[in-house]
């Protein structure tokens, strides 16, 4: 049952996700495990999400089902990756000037921003090992186009789509 | 509230429904510039919030797991509105994302396979591993504030790389390891 399945692993990935990028090692773990998306197509979604409005969680969900299985897929992705925000926030709103000055959860948050940092590297070096090899051998184009878009954000403060546009204008002129 | 001032104000579900419409329609990468507009629209020219409940609603929206900022418009609207609000905001926020995205994608398969498309997205994914090792950069302060958080980062970067290890059970371990470790006191607002 492709919904059923589609649907508890978004749920998974709500569940683990906690800010921003933090989601994509459990999108990479998901969906490449159960063949839904290919490593390449994992890179895909995060550039496609980040060139358009809204939040990158619901625009993986959304582009990740449509690929699993179609519009029908995409709606019970994201209902799966809204499931945290509709339980266990909505648990958290009645409570929520209490929580907030909470000691409990600053410290089960200070464990777990480190841990989602150190997944988000990891899931760096996972999509490295299919973004800059071709034909498995290493592209050195790709590696330098990486290499100039760091450059970019980082020393220059690019913004996000812009240096998406920047390597896609390079891979159209430099990769074979 | 008299009749008169009721007829000149739209009800709260659809300002809710409308104001998280048009955020999930022109943010871009999200984060701390939604918090702004809604500092605007909700605490400012409505008041229907104080500064402080703003607040309270962003420090718990971001400690909850899921997306932040649909945790964020579920915790406002519920402030405003209770259930009904809650899931006017999400539904506001999620579905101009899902109408662009199947555009998107539909678009996406109909030009993949042509040459040049592809050495395009060839060069696209190699600017993803930067984009996400710069993101990674900005949240260093925040998420590694001393020798023990960068010692977890390490720990969970080596278990998540070469254990096979799902994910969500190295996070489990993060939220024991936080649970345990009471050095972190001072980071509580960070």
């Amino acid at each position: 049952m492709l919904y059923l399945e589609l649907f508890l692993s978004f749920v998974k990935v709500g569940f683990g996700s906690f800010g921003g990028l933090s989601m994509i090692p459990l999108i990479n773990q998901e969906m490449t495990s159960h063949g839904w998306l290919t490593a390449g197509e994992v890179s895909d979604i995060v550039a496609i999400a980040e060139m358009t409005p809204g939040s990158l969680g619901v625009n993986c969900a959304t582009f990740a089902g449509i690929q699993a299985g179609g519009f029908g897929a995409s709606l019970v992705a994201v209902l799966g990756v809204m499931t945290p925000s509709l339980t266990l926030c909505l648990l958290a709103a009645v409570f929520l000037a209490k929580l907030s000055r909470s000691p409990w959860l600053a410290r089960i948050m200070g464990g777990i921003r480190p841990v989602c940092f150190g997944m988000i590297l990891a899931s760096a070096v996972t999509l490295s090992a299919s973004n800059y090899l071709v034909d498995s051998a290493v592209s050195l184009w790709a590696i330098l186009i990486g290499a100039l878009v760091l450059v970019l954000l980082v020393r220059f403060r690019w913004s996000v789509p812009a240096v998406i546009g920047v390597s896609a204008a390079l891979g159209v002129l430099l990769i074979r | 509230m008299d009749q008169e001032t009721k007829r000149r104000h739209p009800p709260r579900g659809l300002v809710l429904f409308g104001m998280f419409f048009k955020i999930g329609l022109f943010t871009f990468g999200g984060g701390w510039s939604i918090i702004s507009q809604l500092q605007d629209e909700f605490v400012e020219k409505r008041q229907w919030l104080t500064q402080s409940d703003l607040m309270d609603i962003v420090s718990v929206g971001r400690s909850m797991p899921g997306i932040m900022i649909v945790n964020i418009s579920v915790l406002l609207g519920y402030r405003v509105l209770g259930v009904p609000g809650s899931i006017l905001s999400a539904m506001g926020l999620t579905l101009p994302s899902v109408l662009v995205l199947t555009a998107v994608t539909l678009f996406y398969n109909f030009i993949r396979g042509n040459l040049y498309v592809e050495r395009a997205m060839a060069g696209v994914r190699a600017s993803v591993v930067p984009i996400i090792l710069a993101a990674a950069l900005k949240l260093r302060r925040a998420s590694l504030p001393n020798l023990v958080s960068c010692l977890l980062a390490l720990a969970a970067l080596l278990l998540s790389l070469f254990s096979g290890i799902s994910n969500l059970v190295i996070i489990l371990l993060g939220v024991l390891a936080g649970l345990l470790y009471r050095g972190g006191k001072s980071d509580a607002v960070s």
